[in-house]
């Protein structure tokens, strides 16, 4: 066998999910996946799905069978992830019922276990399925040289993207139009995903969701977190910017994120945790008597982990232990409501390494302005 | 997760739209006291019916009682409260971490043995049916789906409008396909024309080079274009999910043969005859939950065919002098001695 790095990446992360099932002393290992929480089923099969259901059943051995219950991602599975053995079935927690039967004596486990289909998970099927979601969220969090590498490329991906975004901004138009101006340069670029919120406007918006028909005015702080994927992989970035010329309130506020994400990826490092990340961040904010906006009343997470899913964990709370390790993928982002001038955004990517941290992304962290 | 345009317009919903089908609804519900439909970006489809709600992240239970207006248990965070009330009609959102957990609590709260028919019951996230029935340790939980399907099968007037604007737009999309463009080219102008009019998502789909593989991919880099290769956009509208399928031909060769027959196979819908001489076909619509499930298909083991009046996407490979065509479109399930049809 030769080193990890002459393996396509989904052939390295098998061999990894099986040798911590053989460790684990886990059988079969059962694993879901939808398009809202695909990342499980993306690390052991390679397929990124997006319609419908899709469990895959993983043996000892290496054998993967993927039950899906659409019929065209089903097509694709075949197509876009070769050795796996793609079922269609109407029924699939049945038809995953009837493999499963067969191994009932087996150690079976599942990831995501809470989100199997119920009947699966039912105590009167023949089988008993423990959950090893722990199991693949330690895969999920610690990274691979090439898992890094292929978010190291999303991360330029993303840092061009904001710079199309910047571009496609301009008073008139509406928030949905600059959103399909995104994908379509993404698309271009060869990139198949990509995650995406907006805001726009003043006091008046306390934070960031899918694009409305509303139109970009001058004087708006326009905010967005870009997520663009590589092989799978996300990345993540939030900015801000100003249509016009940026007010005293708006810079000032400003320097108050910028502050706080350097005190935050300042803090990400080996052996320091989750908690210690958002701490940092937090402080920034309580010093300029802004406590109150760090609670979950204005904001829901201070960062989190990005990889295969564009929100995974850890999630960079102050009361979350997690301890941060070299290969960890992070994004830290201040986020939250500003009582003065509204909503603001400001984030970076970073990869945990052996001794400290490294930003991915290289766009400037400026309060951008367009012409208004 | 969603980025499309989610916005909710009362000229294409009015809240009697809403109403009507609720009514409907709790005609249906028999002995139940209170229906609980699942919903997230996966599978959105009976909530969306019901309230116009989307959720682009995250997860919800709609709590339908006989007597009371419905409640909307969502697990996004409460700063998200006005773009649900601006975007969908509920009567009132409560958020919570475990909407399983409260859910139970809300309805056991009432009357702890209530009789509470479940949408898609087996189908419920495990963990979300643990917490039902820990925290509603007496409620008297029973699959609902096929009281719920029965209801869903044919679509009203508004569906029907809104499955011809998702058609309109899927149309639109892929007429900016340019034959001699990059693979890079095409899939971005067919997906820009889709957010641009207005797509609360697209998917687009292509097999590149007919030669080798009709097998509709994701594109993910720049693979090589083939002489004949098709594309397929999926197109969601308000809630309202079609899918189009066109063929190209760099050289130019006429495909017209190959649409007559896919327009001829179409209308004689529910009957699979024609279609099943095709090398292959599907046929997929909405049945609960998921906007698209596989109906009838060369590979659906088990069909259940679309009813007189049902919105359906019909996708097929069809051979002409040996060489595929792929087409698909949507399409209107004729009553009974009626044609079905291929939505323009």
């Amino acid at each position: 066998m030769g080193s990890a790095n002459s393996f396509p990446l989904a052939v390295v992360r098998r061999h990894r999910l099986l040798a911590a099932m053989e460790a684990a002393g886990i059988d079969e290992i059962v694993v879901y996946g939808n398009a809202w929480q695909g990342d499980y089923l993306r690390y052991v099969t390679d397929f990124g799905i997006l319609e419908g259901h899709g469990i895959a059943v993983i043996s000892a051995d290496g054998a993967t069978e993927l039950f899906l219950d659409s019929a065209t991602d089903a097509e694709r599975a075949e197509a876009e992830a070769p050795g796996i053995m793609v079922r269609l079935a109407g029924d699939i927690a049945r038809a995953v019922g009837a493999r499963l039967d067969r191994v009932a004596n087996h150690r079976l486990a599942a990831a995501p276990r809470r989100f199997l289909p119920a009947w699966l998970a039912d105590a009167a099927r023949s089988f008993t399925i423990a959950d090893g979601t722990a199991l693949l969220d330690r895969l999920l969090m610690h990274k691979l040289p090439a898992e890094i590498d292929a978010i190291r490329r999303a991360a330029r991906l993303a840092d061009d993207a904001y710079g199309e975004f910047i571009r496609a901004i301009a008073p008139g138009r509406r928030q949905y139009e600059i959103v399909a101006d995104l994908e379509a340069y993404l698309r271009q670029r060869g990139c198949p995903d990509n995650f995406m919120i907006i805001g726009s406007g003043g006091r008046d918006v306390f934070g960031m969701t899918p694009p409305s028909e509303r139109r970009i005015a001058a004087g708006d702080l326009v905010t967005t977190e870009l997520t663009p994927a590589v092989e799978g992989y996300y990345v993540q970035i939030c900015r801000t910017l100003v249509v016009g010329a940026a007010t005293a309130a708006q810079a000032g506020a400003f320097a108050i994120y910028r502050e706080a994400l350097e005190a935050g990826i300042t803090a990400v490092k080996p052996g320091a945790t989750a908690a210690d990340v958002a701490h940092a961040e937090n402080d920034v904010f309580r010093k300029f008597g802004l406590g109150d906006y760090v609670t979950s009343k204005y904001t829901r997470v201070r960062g989190h982990g990005i990889g295969l899913f564009c929100d995974s964990k850890p999630h960079i709370l102050e009361d979350v232990d997690t301890v941060l390790e070299p290969g960890m993928t992070l994004i830290v982002h201040p986020n939250t409501y500003h009582p003065e001038v509204g909503y603001l955004v400001l984030g970076d990517a970073v990869v945990v390494t052996d001794t400290g941290v490294e930003v991915l992304c290289t766009t400037p962290r400026e309060l951008f302005e367009v012409p208004a | 997760m969603r980025r499309g345009l989610i916005a909710r317009s009362r000229v294409e919903l009015p809240d009697v739209v809403f109403d009507t089908r609720l009514e409907r609804l709790r005609a249906a519900m028999g002995e139940l006291d209170a229906l609980l439909l699942y919903t997230n970006n996966t599978r959105p489809a009976a909530v969306s019916w019901l309230t116009g709600f989307i959720p682009y992240w995250s997860e919800a239970m709609l709590v339908v009682s006989r007597d009371r207006p419905p409640l909307l248990v969502v697990a996004l965070t409460l700063r998200v409260k006005p773009w649900i009330e601006r975007t969908s009609r509920v009567a009132e959102v409560i958020h919570a971490p475990r909407v399983g957990i409260e859910t139970a609590r809300l309805v056991s709260g009432r009357r702890a043995d209530t009789a509470v028919g479940v949408v898609d019951f087996d189908g419920l996230p495990a963990g979300i049916a643990d917490d039902l029935r820990a925290a509603g340790a007496r409620l008297s939980l029973s699959d609902a789906t096929d009281l719920f399907t029965t209801l869903r099968a044919r679509a009203d007037p508004a569906e029907l409008m809104l499955t011809a604007r998702a058609s309109s737009i899927a149309a639109g999309a892929l007429l900016r396909i340019e034959a001699r463009g990059s693979i890079g080219e095409i899939v971005a102008a067919v997906e820009k024309e889709a957010r641009r009019r207005g797509a609360e998502e697209v998917y687009v789909a292509m097999a590149p080079d007919l030669a080798r593989d009709r097998r509709l991919v994701r594109i993910e880099g720049a693979p090589r274009l083939g002489r004949r290769f098709s594309v397929r956009v999926s197109v969601a509208y308000k809630g309202s999910w079609v899918r189009r399928v066109v063929t190209v031909d760099r050289d130019g060769a006429a495909l017209d043969p190959a649409e007559v027959a896919f327009a001829e196979a179409v209308a004689q819908l529910p009957n699979d005859r024609v279609l099943s001489q095709f090398a292959s076909f599907l046929v997929e619509g909405c049945c609960a939950a998921q906007p698209l499930e596989a109906l009838m298909g060369t590979r659906v083991a088990a069909p259940h065919p679309p009813v007189a009046g049902a919105a359906v996407s019909v996708q097929a490979c069809i051979e002409v002098d040996g060489q595929p065509v792929l087409l698909g479109a949507p399409a209107l399930i004729g009553s009974s001695g009626e044609a079905s049809s291929v939505f323009p």
